[in-house]
């Protein structure tokens, strides 16, 4: 006798898909059947999971969310207040060449091992060497680290750093004693000292956690949580719509109104971390005279684009930062909108017929970047500027016959950051990156004292007056930051963070 | 039957004939200019002067231009790059299926070789890939279609040509001494045209699908063109708010492929001589 072949006939196939197919149709309609989230199990949907177990194999803000349940780094940003604030660490010294860490006692890994400077010695390492860590570069100017007791951590650096508490930010530490016992196995069962203990992975699938009774901190009130990889935006929404979901993120803002008029979820937004900007490379023509970058900010109006393109869930931003990072002005102005001061500049500038340039963009890197650029061709249109859009893949926009080859004029970039010495040294410091080509002693001298200077207080203003050096000089004309947008189940708790990470730990059930 | 042989000519030559009258007259039959944008009137839906002036027929995108006016123009693109398309590879490949089919031997080799291996890419991967290569552009994209269609043309022509240069008229020509290019251009190639026209026809249709496909992907022609395949492809995220966005110039795309397919089905019923007569 043949064995049959799928466990399925070809008429109960045939059932099935009907069933299915009618369901599918229906289910829109069915809104009543998402559920209440529960304090035994929360679900997430998020459009990117982890590609394997490797605690250090990636570098994007929603995995290291997934991460930080489990595993937990030195110290973290407070948004609130704008500082750094201890986690695994309980206080910090900055000592010119010398970082010296105070770490927080009594605190025990997922194994039973205890948390000691000897574990955050190893971890480094490991994000150092590892030859699938996307991490080691914010450690590649420390030369020794020490470990005089358990709870003391000494770091060495090449020269004086000041923001090695932002490389430290996302650097989370695992188990040496793991590594004793199991050696590279380790990774398939990741142990922290996190709030949350590894359950079970499957790639593409589940990231399953249980609650750690024995947490040093504040008990979590959700016992277990799971992540689950969605990549289509439309299919979150029907995640969410459906019950199968309790959290999703990267709601697209057109579906906002249909959800919040929806009775069992909730939209939850705030302000994110990704700055956007129109970038010139002043080593080409006409970006060499700063009265043509200024004439491109005049003729700007970021104000209609968030309002219409993004419909209100967007933040104008005032200078070359946001208001939401370290080292921002409360007296930064921006340009205001006005067509015929940029063309008074143009001529003065010597293009007295305005000028033609080329305004470059990735479509799918940034959300609704097309529709931006041509709103944004429009406005430049009447300060006499006349922008031909070029749309580029990603990896051709981004690569060394693009933005990082220097080869770009002009172009539409978003960057991420909570301290602005990130985005000046990448952008505007001579000779580290060739996307913008700028070159100003006055700024370079302002970033490497800032960098040596420890006082925060200090190194903010500094930043600050880099910041206005770069709103008379425009490099760049600064344009928004876009609202993080998750839809929940109504009965949860959670405020959204901007750094893009949800953590289970700090939501809360309505009864 | 016949009046049904010639319908699909009436009717296919209607359509194909209001498109390029559409593409003609854009600046005279668009409303509005393609290209003005007003963003406190984005996504109105189709309206026939319901709000009195400012009405839009079929309602206004999400930069608030008006779709009826891009559709128009957008129709310029579609038969600009098909007919280019389709006259370049078609000469192309004409030129290269007689030369390889007149000549035969090494020519034919050398010529069939090149065709099979254009023929193992995927058509639109291959379009792809070259407009990856090439850049955004109207003259590039019409290159990179051309590249992908003239094969077709080639192995058809190269086909008929094998059995016309056995014919008694050409072998008579032959013996009263004409010179090889003077046969092949006054005497083969001619009796080819029934069936290239045909290609032609079916050709012009995948090639209009072909650069909607590409713009949809964003490898077609720059942003600031209107074309039917970018608005399907800016239109997609409004899906479920604004349809219209996608459904007319999704609608424009279908009539005018039906439209050029009726008239390539109603012209190769009356010029393949294995059909004529059957009904």
């Amino acid at each position: 006798m043949r064995a049959k072949r799928s466990g399925m006939s070809r008429r109960e196939f045939l059932q099935t898909s009907a069933a299915l197919g009618v369901g599918t149709l229906l289910s829109p309609p069915l809104a009543g059947l998402s559920r209440a989230a529960s304090r035994d199990r929360v679900m997430i949907l998020q459009g990117i999971s982890l590609d394997s177990l490797n605690p250090y194999a990636h570098s994007a803000s929603p995995t290291y969310g997934i991460w930080e349940h489990v595993v937990e780094p030195l110290i973290e940003v407070d948004y609130g207040r704008m500082e750094y604030i201890g986690v695994l660490a309980e206080s910090w010294e900055f000592q010119g060449k010398k970082w010296l860490f105070h770490l927080r006692k009594e605190v025990r890994f997922h194994n039973g091992a205890p948390f000691t400077a000897r574990d955050v010695i190893f971890s480094i390492n490991r994000m150092k060497t590892d030859k699938r860590s996307l991490q080691g570069e914010n450690f590649k100017d420390v030369t020794e680290m020490e470990a005089p007791d358990d709870n003391t951590l000494v770091v060495m650096t090449e020269k004086p750093n000041a923001v090695f508490l932002d490389r430290l930010n996302n650097r989370f530490m695992i188990s040496k004693a793991a590594f004793d016992k199991s050696g590279e196995q380790m990774d398939q069962q990741p142990v922290g000292t996190g709030p949350y203990k590894f359950v079970s992975y499957q790639r593409d699938g589940n990231f399953v956690m249980t609650r750690n009774d024995d947490y040093w901190g504040p008990k979590p009130e959700i016992k277990e949580v799971v992540y689950r990889k969605v990549g289509e935006d439309a299919g979150r929404v029907a995640g969410l719509l459906a019950g199968q979901g309790d959290v999703i993120n990267n709601l697209p803002v057109d579906e906002i109104p249909r959800l919040e008029a929806h009775p069992k979820v909730r939209v939850e937004k705030v302000e994110g971390l990704r700055m956007y900007f129109l970038a010139m490379n002043v080593q080409h023509k006409p970006f060499d005279n700063k009265l043509v970058r200024q004439a491109i900010n005049y003729s700007i109006d970021p104000q209609v684009i968030v309002k219409s393109i993004y419909e209100g869930n967007g933040y104008v931003m005032n200078g070359p930062v946001s208001s939401n990072v370290i080292g921002y002005d409360p007296k930064f102005k921006r340009y205001p909108f006005d067509p015929k001061k940029a063309r008074e500049l143009l001529a003065q500038a010597g293009y007295p017929n305005g000028v033609e340039v080329k305004l470059y963009f990735s479509p799918d890197r940034y959300p609704k970047a097309r529709e931006v650029c041509q709103v944004i061709a429009n406005q430049l249109l009447k300060g006499g500027i006349k922008a031909e859009l070029v749309s580029q893949e990603f990896v051709v926009f981004w690569g060394s016959s693009g933005v990082n080859g220097g080869k770009l004029p002009f172009y539409y970039v978003g960057r991420p950051a909570t301290d602005a010495d990130t985005v000046y040294d990448q952008y505007f410091r001579s000779g580290v990156t060739k996307r913008i080509a700028y070159k100003n002693p006055d700024v370079d001298r302002l970033i490497d004292e800032e960098q040596r200077t420890g006082d925060q207080k200090k190194r903010a203003a500094l930043l600050q007056e880099v910041g206005r050096i770069l709103m008379e000089d425009v490099p760049l004309a600064p344009l928004y930051t876009l609202a993080e947008v998750y839809g929940t189940a109504r009965n949860i708790i959670w405020k959204a963070r901007p750094d893009e990470k949800i953590l289970a730990a700090e939501m809360k059930i309505k009864a | 039957m016949a009046w049904l042989r010639y319908l699909k000519i009436w009717l296919g030559g209607a359509i194909v004939l209001l498109l390029v009258v559409c593409g003609l007259a854009a600046p005279f039959l668009a409303p509005y200019d393609p290209q003005e944008q007003v963003l406190e009137q984005r996504l109105r839906p189709p309206g026939w002067g319901s709000e009195a002036a400012g009405a839009h027929w079929l309602g206004t995108d999400n930069l608030g231009r008006d779709i009826l006016s891009r559709i128009i123009y957008g129709s310029r693109i579609s038969l600009l790059i098909g007919a280019a398309t389709v006259i370049l590879a078609g000469f192309l490949g004409c030129l290269l299926g007689a030369m390889a089919g007149y000549f035969g031997s090494f020519t034919d080799e050398v010529i069939s070789k090149i065709t099979e291996i254009f023929l193992a890419f995927p058509f639109l991967l291959l379009a792809i890939a070259l407009m990856a290569f090439l850049g955004q552009g109207l003259v590039n994209i019409i290159v990179a279609l051309m590249l992908t269609r003239w094969v077709q043309y080639c192995r058809v022509v190269r086909g008929e040509v094998l059995s016309l240069k056995e014919r008694d008229f050409v072998v008579a020509v032959r013996a009263l001494g004409g010179r090889d290019f003077y046969i092949l251009l006054r005497h083969v190639v001619p009796n080819t045209l029934a069936s290239v026209t045909v290609i032609a026809t079916f050709a012009m249709a995948i090639v209009i699908i072909a650069e909607a496909s590409l713009s949809f992907l964003g490898l077609g022609v720059p942003v600031s063109i209107p074309t039917w395949g970018s608005m399907l492809s800016e239109g997609r995220s409004y899906m479920y708010r604004a349809p219209w966005l996608t459904i007319f110039p999704g609608m424009a795309i279908f009539i005018t492929v039906f439209g050029i397919n009726l008239l390539g089905d109603g012209l190769r019923d009356i010029l393949d001589p294995k059909l004529r007569g059957q009904r």
